[in-house]
């Protein structure tokens, strides 16, 4: 049978585990506290090693953004939402010169992200000078509730040196009909 | 910094002044411009990177912004990534800004809860309820509650409890102060007005699966204390409102049983154990639910079914020993992240045609009760986040050791063949030139026209980087060495953290393992118990079928 204390307790807290501590202090102090000071410091160890990988991850981004793509003949596309609830974004897909060079599916975090002035890095690749198209098809379900898929294209040149593109996107009432706009950064 | 510059533009320049401060104005202006649309690019990059749990490469996009979003994106990166004093330096000076406040001071007092500085919790926790909107308020308040319900004082923390919105952190609130009540009074009455409060403040609550969750809980437990307080009726119907598919369902189960037992409803309530005893052993209520079985078939007179379902209760605890026996072999053997976690969620793998039947799986069983216990998930989670740093590390040693590669065949790649080309490319763009110039004298559309002119700066273009080629191939070299340099020493960071990441694992995998093996050992421990007691069952059922025995042959 069950005592009241295990069906009608209340949901684990720090308070209880303090209270744990003074009762395992009191019993064997010795013995836990070096248990106790092993694990404090296998805490600080993790953290410690937490911290080194982040730095190393950063450094590794930025490597690798150095060696994959020089900036002289670089293009990198971007997605902002211009509204915020208008649609809801499901998923995107990108083609530079028809062929296919990322996708997305979002999660809701991301579409919240997104929602709260986010800007997504869809693609960064490396194209040779002169005249290109991107083509971007996405799939959302507009406010209005409908499920929509359309295709939206741009055509630009690619100039030396760094090149960014911001993809926009909008739906605005009373059709909701979403709408892709393109900005070139240069 | 603007109007100094425009200052010393003004008095530098003398009469021919006004345009030059017209001019730098629209210099600096646009420059001030573009420097702002890179900050908020930077920003919304950091977001969406956190959004999308990349809180390394958020850090790298927000490293350089100041003020808010800045030191907001940068807390919570730090956050996600466990380095907590420098994500407090952070939120520290977030609460001291406008935005953000409430929700920075409710982590700020998280943090000081979880490292033992108890005394400044409260404040933090009272700028959040202040500053704090929606969910942040709510778990401020509750959290504050809860610090005085844990000091005893159960009225104050029932005055703030009243003063929250309905919902999920109010309901929880609600909970644990019913847990008190039922500790402390001799009559349930009072937990079960606060569980009743629980309940209807859980109504409230949007976020389906913890609302799920929380419902069954209290519904239990509501179920429990009316049947304590012999209000069957009252705990029938709370029972039986708790769904199926929940981690309570078979002690729920159980409790209904007893219930409807006492209401001299036999025939009911061994339904209810049968139920019980379909879901493994290792959830609370199913283990007395078999013993209930026996129970039942003896109040309603079948002694001889009584005495089998108790030889079969006392077979399904034998059985579950010799699994248990298995399972803390297995923990010794492979260690307890790899038996509990890793080959349940293995056995998950067609998880879309799962159901409630997910919950029939013992080992699964098992692992949902050892993470009842918060030091096991707290131990969980750091194996869990060294699992995954020795992955993300061998991933980009994978990937360094490729670019390595690449790095040396491009440096073998001699530049005295690419540079004896470029009189050719410049001898071809001449003759397109020729080409666009002949067709663009023809060209009587708009249209044509443009296309040629895009192809006009196209060849510019190719020009201008032929011209930039000379002086990019005399730097090549050295550009590339230096790259090699930081891949090679950035390989062997990644060496030197792995083998730390491998051994602190090691370490806490070790702790894991005696933590399971503690709880498989409490788990038998109550098997034994559960045995002996059938064997006692048993005993009386023979005593007394002797005792009739000898009765009937006495007449």
């Amino acid at each position: 049978m069950f005592t009241a204390g295990q069906v009608t307790g209340s949901v684990p807290n720090r308070g209880r585990l303090k209270l744990t501590g003074i009762f395992l202090v009191v019993v064997g102090y010795t013995v836990i506290f070096s248990t106790h000071a092993t694990a404090d410091e296998l805490d600080a160890e993790i953290s410690r090693l937490k911290a080194d990988v982040a730095s190393l991850a950063a450094d590794v981004f930025a490597l690798e953004e150095s060696i994959l793509h020089p900036a002289d003949s670089q293009v990198t596309v971007f997605l902002t939402l211009a509204r915020k609830d208008s649609l809801t974004l499901d998923s995107v897909e990108l083609y530079v010169d028809d062929t296919p060079v990322a996708s997305h599916l979002y999660t809701d975090r991301e579409f919240g992200a997104l929602q709260q002035g986010g800007v997504q890095q869809v693609y960064t690749g490396n194209l040779p000078h002169g005249d290109h198209v991107l083509k971007t098809v996405l799939t959302a379900r507009a406010r209005d509730d409908r499920y929509v898929r359309r295709e939206s294209t741009h055509r630009f040149r690619k100039r030396p040196g760094e090149f960014r593109i911001q993809m926009s996107l909008d739906a605005r009432a009373p059709d909701y009909e979403p709408e892709v706009s393109f900005r070139e950064w240069k | 910094m603007v109007v100094s510059f425009v200052d010393r533009c003004w008095r530098g320049s003398g009469r021919r002044g006004g345009v030059s401060v017209l001019l730098a104005i629209t210099v600096l202006s646009s420059a001030a411009a573009s420097a702002r649309e890179e900050e908020d690019l930077a920003a919304g990059l950091a977001r969406f990177a956190l959004a999308s749990g990349s809180p390394e490469q958020s850090l790298v996009h927000s490293r350089n912004l100041d003020g808010y979003p800045g030191t907001w994106l940068k807390a919570q990166a730090l956050m996600a990534l466990g380095q907590t004093d420098s994500a407090n330096r952070h939120l520290q000076r977030q609460i001291e800004s406008e935005h953000q406040r409430g929700a920075a001071a409710l982590i700020l007092a998280r943090n000081a809860l979880d490292e033992d500085e108890a005394a400044v919790a409260p404040e933090f926790f009272q700028i959040a309820a202040r500053a704090g909107y929606g969910e942040v308020r709510q778990q401020a308040l509750y959290e504050l509650a809860e610090l005085e319900r844990l000091a005893g004082h159960r009225d104050r923390a029932g005055r703030i409890l009243s003063g929250m919105e309905a919902g999920y952190w109010t309901a929880l609130g609600y909970m644990n102060l019913a847990a008190d009540y039922s500790k402390r009074d001799l009559n349930p009455a009072r937990a079960l007005v606060a569980l009743r409060v629980a309940l209807a403040m859980s109504e409230q609550d949007a976020v389906s699966d913890r609302n799920r969750n929380l419902r069954s809980q209290l519904l239990m437990r509501a179920g429990y204390l009316s049947y304590r307080n012999e209000e069957y009726e009252k705990a029938i119907g709370f029972l039986e409102q708790v769904p199926l598919d929940s981690y309570h369902t078979p002690r729920a189960l159980y409790f209904h049983g007893l219930a409807l037992t006492a209401r001299n409803n036999h025939r009911a309530a061994m339904q209810s154990w049968h139920r019980a005893r379909k879901y493994p052993l290792a959830y609370p209520g199913v283990q007395d639910a078999w013993l209930g079985m026996g129970r039942g078939y003896d109040l309603s007179g079948y002694l001889g079914q009584a005495g089998e379902a108790y030889l079969a209760a006392s077979a399904s605890y034998e059985s579950e020993r010799v699994t248990l026996l298995n399972l803390a072999s297995q923990i010794r053997q492979d260690g307890a992240w790899q038996t509990l976690v890793q080959d349940t969620r293995d056995s998950e793998l067609q998880w879309f045609l799962a159901d409630s039947r997910t919950l029939t799986q013992p080992r699964l069983a098992y692992l949902l009760g050892f993470m009842e216990d918060p030091s096991a998930q707290d131990l969980i989670g750091k194996v869990s986040d060294l699992a995954s740093a020795e992955a993300s590390l061998e991933e980009k040693a994978n990937k360094l050791e490729v670019f390595r590669g690449s790095l040396k065949d491009r440096l073998a790649t001699p530049t005295n063949s690419v540079s004896g080309r470029k009189g050719s490319f410049l001898a071809r763009l001449e003759i397109l030139r020729d080409r666009l110039k002949g067709l663009r004298d023809k060209a009587d559309r708009p249209a044509r026209l443009e296309t040629l002119n895009r192809s006009v700066m196209t060849l510019q273009d190719i020009e201008v980087s032929l011209e930039q080629l000379g002086g990019r191939l005399a730097n090549r070299d050295a550009r590339l060495e230096e790259r090699l340099r930081k891949t090679e020493a950035v390989l062997s960071r990644i060496q030197e953290l792995r083998s730390q990441t491998a051994s602190i694992r090691w370490r806490a995998e070790d702790r894991l393992d005696a933590m399971a093996l503690a709880f498989v050992s409490r788990h038998d421990e109550q098997l034994v118990h559960a045995l002996d007691k059938t064997e006692q069952q048993i005993a009386h059922l023979y005593e007394y079928l002797a005792l009739e025995t000898l009765e009937r042959g006495g007449q």
